[in-house]
């Protein structure tokens, strides 16, 4: 069912009463795990995701001892809960999208953490998703920065993420007026508008990841990129002073 | 439904769980504590003044001088080595480390052993006492029973003696001190990792690891191992003539328990203590405490003696309630902080 | 597990130290594409892409069924890929690699989610029959630009491909066979192609098409999927190198470049292969899809 949006040219404000360049409510806490060697959990409005970290190890197939070329092997492994969603459905392990999640999530953090300082062993990143309302991706890379950052695995800058979307639709060409990008969107607004994920480096504008799935003029993209890179420095803000308050407490 | 529109909020800030204030740093003499209060975090330009040089858990890019942070740790300036110890990580072997172990697979001629390190450490077969009293070669004999000695889940406390390359551990067990554990219960800190050295709290390096404690009920062995790895045991006499022979000869004494595998008869009230000591402890981590003897010995005591003080009031509150073993050790550390006051 | 044979550390380092002299291993021009060739089978729907050394075919087959409950005014279209072990000995049947799992899910993105086909037009009665549509896309030779080559291929296929007409009287559907009645073409609304882009040098320099080798070596890649009206259908880049957006803009300008220069293409041996088939100028005549 399509919903409605047109509303939002009448008072600037989205369904969920933001404005276009405001995020949600973030919500992030770390070492929330007993067992892993690094945990965290994040809240992005309603998207809740638990990621734990193990590693680095000796991998679990013997034999085959970890990466290979002198650095470390990452594997990410991504859980739905059966409740995460709208309707209540166990998710296979073998899902093509949430194996494209798993690619995308362990070759972003290949390019990141330091992996040459452990050779032959394995870093397992396991990602639980508790409730999905938009920006999963975004929010499992955000998550497992955090998680990463508390296993103490050393990575050259903070990998974050961000969605952004276009609120003209790509058949209304030229309406001006209406025109903005949005920023951090839930699932209602990411059925209804062509949106893209994009993951930088830090506070540099270097884009890491950049995914999106829904046909866009390609004059549009640019205004998206740039509210999304903007929201990932502001994201990189809020992860900085989730770990900087976790290290007060135990510092 | 579980998607809700949720009314017009501001962001909020980052919630961060303030302390009201560090009353758990009473440890101040801590030599880890570093001079700064705030941390540092990974892509924190940390100086690009070029007279510095870089440590651990720092990274200069590439063409640039600017020295970055890794991880999210202190800071520490040696000279002017620049490095930042991360809060928590997995341990990391050096050598000459006191370790506590497992045995994860038997090959021909080494086990390979979990020290709780990215990678398995070896322990060769030449580098444990052979049973025999004398120090000898290892034989064909040996590569053959290498099961007798150590196999698959058996626990033991050695030493590392060298690192490989790629930062794998070799262990040597050639010490009386060192070799296999029994009667007693494991204890690891902080779950898979032990990797809590580096945080304020944890076992700590350079000061005794083996130690005995006297209890009501008999001594018990304590072995804090570097890697977070903990044991607890009875207390094993020597042997009574030991004083009189010479060293190989006690050597050939001790040979036959060396490798076995049988507990021998604990009684419950010393289990009682072994446990009891084996809660503190995991409650002193949970506290993010140092774990290291004096520690141990002074919240042992003020644990017995709540006890006895609660039982004699009935046990009207307190530890039989469950408060868990952070409480216990919260507890006793603040009546040892009022009677170090008064 | 046969590994697929790694790219030696000498040519390696020969590769990169070439592209950093603007040389190309096959001498082409840094946004160049190899050779495209494109032939249709004697069936409607078989296409077979070879770009250089790579060779994918898809076919389109049709069967009836009926439609999804959720979706009763909708056809059903699945893309189905295979990587078959003559490819690459690394391949193995009914075991998918990361790659082949990224290969279908973007041809699933760039023209299924697009809406590429009209799976509306699928529809036969509402709710009790429609047309399933499957293309299947088979690698039979595998040196690089496979994403790039299967789209060409899938898309090729389903322009290439003509569906039996049906005739409906109420509530009975009947299925003209070809002899009857001359099949119609699908309708398609636009057509998404692939372009690779593969960042070398710490996200400095880019290629279009790279081979195998050139994808072994490779920092990042990026795959834009446009259409010649200068829509992007998606955008994929999973981690890698980190590349500069304003780098990656001009990626989408490259790539609408390259897509109407395909597009051209395929349309072009589309003409000829309908030429051919329209040996006596009769097909105008013979053709029940009425002017649009």
């Amino acid at each position: 069912m399509p919903l409605d949006t047109s509303t939002y040219s009448l008072a600037l404000l989205r369904l969920d009463g933001r404005r276009w360049n405001e995020l949600r409510r973030i919500h992030a806490q770390i070492s929330t795990q007993a067992a892993a060697d690094g945990s965290s959990y994040l809240e992005m409005g309603n998207t809740k995701i638990l990621v734990s970290v193990t590693g680095p190890a000796e991998g679990r197939q013997s034999g085959q001892r970890g990466g290979s070329g002198g650095q470390a092997k990452v594997e990410v492994e991504i859980n739905f809960a059966g409740f995460s969603g709208m309707e209540r459905r166990r998710r296979g392990g073998g899902d093509k999208r949430s194996k494209e999640m798993e690619h995308c999530v362990k070759s972003a953090f290949e390019g990141v953490l330091l992996l040459h300082l452990f050779p032959h062993s394995t870093i397992t990143l396991n990602i639980h998703i508790i409730s999905q309302d938009g920006s999963l991706l975004a929010a499992c890379i955000n998550a497992s920065t955090l998680a990463l950052i508390d296993a103490g695995i050393p990575m050259t800058d903070y990998l974050v993420a961000c969605t952004a979307a276009s609120s003209a639709s790509s058949t209304a060409a030229d309406n001006a007026s209406a025109d903005d990008p949005l920023l951090d969107l839930n699932t209602l607004e990411e059925q209804e508008l062509p949106f893209l994920t994009v993951g930088t480096l830090g506070d540099s504008d270097q884009v890491a990841v950049c995914v999106m799935e829904t046909r866009v003029r390609m004059e549009r993209l640019e205004g998206m990129l740039a509210v999304g890179i903007e929201g990932c420095k502001r994201m990189r803000g809020i992860l900085d002073g989730v770990v900087k308050g976790y290290g007060k407490r135990f510092g | 439904m579980p998607v809700s529109i949720l009314p017009p909020t501001a962001p909020l800030p980052p919630r961060r769980d303030a302390t009201s204030d560090d009353s758990d740093v009473d440890m101040s003499d801590d030599e880890l504590t570093p001079q700064t209060k705030s941390i540092v975090t990974p892509g924190e330009h940390i100086t690009s003044d070029p007279q510095w040089m870089r440590g651990h858990g720092t990274y200069v890019p590439s063409g640039e001088t600017t020295i970055i942070s890794t991880v999210a740790g202190h800071m520490h300036k040696t000279n002017k080595l620049l490095s930042v110890q991360p809060l928590r990580a997995r341990y990391q072997p050096e050598i000459g480390d006191l370790v506590v172990g497992r045995i994860v697979s038997v090959q021909a001629k080494k086990w390979s052993v979990d020290i709780a390190a990215p990678m398995l450490a070896n322990l060769p077969l030449s580098s444990i006492n052979l049973p025999g009293g004398i120090l000898r070669r290892r034989t064909a004999v040996d590569e053959l029973n290498i099961r007798t000695f150590f196999s698959e889940g058996d626990l033991l406390v050695a030493e590392v003696q060298s690192l490989h390359q790629d930062n794998t551990a070799s262990l040597h067990t050639r010490s009386l001190k060192y070799g296999k554990l029994r009667n007693g219960l494991f204890a690891s800190l902080s779950g898979a990792g032990g990797g809590i050295l580096s945080r304020r709290g944890g076992v700590v390096r350079s000061r005794r690891q083996v130690f005995t404690l006297n209890t009501a009920a008999g001594e018990i062995d304590v072995v804090l191992g570097v890697n977070g790895y903990i044991f607890i045991s009875k207390h094993i006499k020597p042997a009574q003539s030991a004083t009189d022979i010479s060293i190989t000869r006690l050597e050939e004494g001790v040979s036959e328990t060396l490798y076995s595998s049988q507990n021998d008869e604990i009684e419950p009230a010393v289990m009682r203590e072994i446990t009891r000591v084996s809660t503190l402890i995991k409650g002193l981590v949970a506290c993010g405490m140092r774990v290291d003897e004096d520690m141990i010995v002074r919240v042992y005591d003020g644990a017995v003696e709540l006890e006895a003080e609660e039982r004699s009031m009935g046990g009207a509150n307190g530890v039989d309630k469950g408060i868990g073993a952070k409480g216990v050790v919260e507890t006793v550390l603040g009546r040892l902080e009022v009677e170090a006051g008064g | 597990m046969p590994r697929e044979a790694e790219i030696s550390l000498n040519e390696r380092e020969f590769i990169k130290q070439a592209l950093q002299e603007q040389i190309r291993l096959d001498n082409r021009a840094f946004d160049a594409f190899r050779k495209l060739e494109l032939t249709f089978g004697e069936e409607y729907g078989v296409a077979d892409v070879q770009l250089g050394k790579t060779r994918v075919i898809a076919r389109i087959s049709i069967d009836v069924t009926t439609p999804l409950p959720e979706r009763k005014f909708d056809g059903v279209f699945q893309i189905f890929t295979e990587f078959s072990p003559m490819a690459s000995p690394a391949f193995e049947v009914g075991r998918p690699t990361d790659a082949e799992v990224i290969l279908s899910r973007i041809l699933e993105k760039a023209i299924r989610r697009s809406n590429a086909l009209d799976t509306e037009s699928l529809c036969i009665i509402a709710g009790l029959k429609c047309f399933a549509l499957r293309a299947d896309v088979h690698i039979i030779d595998h040196d690089g630009g496979l994403i790039d080559a299967s789209c060409i291929a899938v898309m090729a296929a389903l322009q290439h491909f003509r569906r039996p007409d049906v005739l409906v009287e109420g509530e009975r559907a009947t299925i003209l066979s070809v002899r009857e009645r001359e099949p119609i073409p699908l309708s398609i609304l636009h057509q998404p192609l692939c372009v690779t882009f593969s960042y070398f040098a710490e996200g400095e320099i880019f290629l279009v098409d790279a081979n195998l080798a050139e994808e072994q070596v490779r920092n990042a890649e990026v795959i834009v999927t446009m259409n010649r009206h200068g829509e992007v259908c998606q955008i994929a880049k999973y981690g890698g190198v980190t590349v500069n957006p304003l780098a990656m803009l001009q990626c989408t300008n490259v790539a609408l470049q390259k897509v109407k220069e395909m597009s051209k293409f395929i349309q072009q041996k589309l003409d000829e292969d309908a030429k051919r088939r329209d040996a006596g100028g009769l097909m105008a005549e013979l053709s029940a899809e009425n002017a649009r």
